[in-house]
């Protein structure tokens, strides 16, 4: 864990409906996108396995390693049903 | 060209804007909303998308479609919103030079659409809450998950839980995607190696289809990487995988090598082999590397921090010398031996990654003869001279090559012109010397008898043939390491001079009437002869 920072998340489909909101500022000292989602599994009742997600940051796919900055925009994408 | 809209598409208002005078073909796939799923009635679908991703995202799946099937151009909406039964949710449409193409173009969007595209839809079925494809929770544990995918594979002992995150954090590069490359990369790809990246600039070929497992006919024409990439993820969604349609080249090579965790050189021709190889070691890189001729294949470890090199074992003459008698592009291939190299190149990068590299695997050369069966491990010499490797190496991927060394490689003509020579036939386990396949006064001693051979090579100039040319060529290699100068390889083999293979013979310039001038002295046995 590092400085606590302002992060912006955004929700949609069934992560949107667990959470129940679609987007959340959130102050948190994760360093990565793993942990942020931890942190957001516990405290926000998301129930989505972690292992089946994929991630956005500043709309770009990015890794769940990734470590992040201040106001970086974070969407975790659950699996996906274009077409 | 991308959109999103949560309004109706106008099917006949974007067909209308495929219209190209250069465009001979014209491809089009309508994705709609169908009235059952999983043997349940659907009522309505609801698309919700992550528009500013989702636009990036398209766009960047038609570019690169257009890019892998040149000549075809690209346009793809997608909906968002409720839809009703027989509503269209995609749109893609191609036009293209000519269909192949088209076909292909529009596959790939609708396939990558499926993967990547930040889309989501929730089904509505009568009496039923409605639910989010994808992500129900009964589809969860038969879904892709590193757990489920690598089950299997976590429970050998000698991999678990931290060997595949080993994997998983490993960046390869496997140049080349022929006959090797194909196996090689598919292996890697199904045990979870995290990136890897391909390249080769080929385009597949009708006459590729028989050995480069990861093409079908539909894949003709089409660029190599952009194929096989597809085809990886499809095998392993949860691998990253990239094609670059590219050369090998001195310029490019550095860049393609510097920061993997391991290459495959899985080229056909030794100009590349050099260059990646040179590239490898100054980056600190191991590089596995197998070579083929016909039902023989050649595998070899290096590591960067172990003498004994290509460079070593090719006797220090520069790529372009070996070029002439050893690019085997073109060549007659038995696909299971390109087959089998390519996985065994595979179980070298894995076991490379997981730590399971014994150390005396980097010092060797391994043969394998898919007709006879046989295999063995050859020890590679370091040369203490060696420009590459040795104490004094040049630190340059262009080193000159520059140790003046004659040709090992002599072809039949050159044997003759040479002469005198004493020829020594290796025999594999078991095998003894048919006279009818070797030259008069040829001696038949084990390949793996090393200290006979060495005797013999110091005695006098002597040629070493085998059943095709390539033991005797990383043996004529050893010795001449071992400062025995006078050894030569036969390029082709006793099978170049087989009687009954005229073809080869011909091919490989012999002047066969003078060599069997020779055999027909003895007194063979034609039954023999097989």
């Amino acid at each position: 864990m590092g400085e606590p920072r302002k992060i912006q998340v955004r929700f949609f489909a069934v992560l949107r409906e667990q959470a129940g909101v679609s987007a959340l500022d959130w102050e948190t000292e994760a360093r990565t996108a793993t942990d942020l989602y931890g942190e957001l599994k516990a405290k926000r009742g998301l129930t989505f396995p972690a292992g089946l997600l994929r991630v956005s940051i500043n709309e770009r796919y990015a890794t769940m390693d990734t470590p992040l900055q201040a106001g970086d925009r974070v969407v975790f994408i659950p699996p996906v049903a274009g077409g | 060209m991308f959109g999103l809209t949560d309004q109706p598409i106008d099917s006949a208002a974007l067909h209308a804007k495929l219209a190209r005078a250069d465009a001979g073909a014209c491809v089009i796939f309508e994705g709609r909303v169908r009235n059952h799923h999983g043997g349940k009635p659907v009522t309505l679908l609801e698309y919700e998308a992550f528009d500013e991703l989702a636009r990036v995202e398209g766009a960047a799946i038609v570019e690169e479609a257009e890019r892998a099937h040149p000549g075809s151009f690209v346009t793809c909406v997608h909906r968002t919103g409720a839809l009703s039964i027989g509503e269209i949710a995609v749109w893609i449409g191609v036009a293209s030079a000519h269909r192949h193409a088209g076909f292909l173009a529009c596959r790939q969007v609708i396939e990558e659409i499926k993967r990547q595209l930040p889309v989501w839809k929730k089904e509505h079925h009568p009496g039923e809450e409605p639910q989010w494809v994808n992500c129900t929770v009964e589809v969860l544990p038969s879904r892709l998950s590193p757990e489920n995918y690598y089950e299997r594979q976590v429970s050998l002992p000698e991999v678990g839980p931290p060997g595949q995150t080993a994997l998983s954090a490993a960046d390869v590069l496997v140049a080349g995607l022929g006959g090797l490359g194909c196996p090689a990369a598919l292996y890697l790809a199904t045990s979870g190696v995290g990136k890897l990246t391909l390249v080769d600039v080929g385009k597949v070929e009708v006459s590729n289809l028989h050995r480069q497992v990861l093409f079908t006919a539909d894949d003709i024409g089409a660029f190599k990487v952009a194929v096989g990439a597809a085809r990886l993820r499809q095998h392993n969604p949860l691998v990253q995988v990239e094609g670059l349609p590219a050369d090998v080249t001195a310029a490019n090579v550095a860049a393609l090598v510097t920061g993997r965790t391991a290459v495959l050189d899985c080229t056909d021709n030794f100009a590349t082999r050099f260059l990646l190889h040179d590239a490898c070691r100054m980056a600190g890189v191991p590089l596995i590397s197998a070579a083929v001729y016909r039902f023989e294949g050649e595998l070899n470890l290096f590591s960067p921090a172990t003498p004994g090199c290509l460079h070593c074992l090719w006797s220090g003459q520069d790529a372009a010398a070996l070029e002439a008698a050893n690019n085997c592009s073109g060549e007659p291939v038995f696909a299971p031996t390109v087959g089998l190299m390519g996985i065994m190149q595979a179980a070298e990068t894995l076991k490379l990654l997981l730590g399971l590299t014994p150390a005396a695997n980097f010092k060797q050369t391994r043969l394998v003869n898919l007709l006879d069966g046989s295999t063995c491990a050859i020890e590679r010499n370091a040369d203490p001279a060696c420009v590459v490797c040795g104490p004094d190496a040049v630190q340059s991927a262009s080193a000159p090559h520059g140790v003046d060394i004659s040709s090992v490689m002599l072809t039949a003509e050159e044997v003759i012109a040479r002469a005198p020579l004493r020829t020594v036939a290796l025999l594999e386990d078991g095998e003894i010397l048919d006279a009818g396949k070797a030259p008069a006064a040829a001696i038949g001693i084990p390949v793996k008898d090393l200290a006979h051979l060495r005797a013999l090579a110091r005695e006098r100039p002597t040629l070493l043939a085998c059943r095709y040319g390539i033991r005797s060529a990383a043996l004529a290699r050893l010795l001449r390491r071992e400062g025995i100068d006078q050894v030569y390889s036969l390029i082709g083999g006793l099978a170049a001079i087989h009687p009954r293979d005229s073809r080869i013979a011909a091919d490989r310039g012999f002047r066969r009437h003078e060599i069997l001038s020779t055999h027909e002295k003895n007194a063979r046995d034609p039954s023999r002869n097989l």
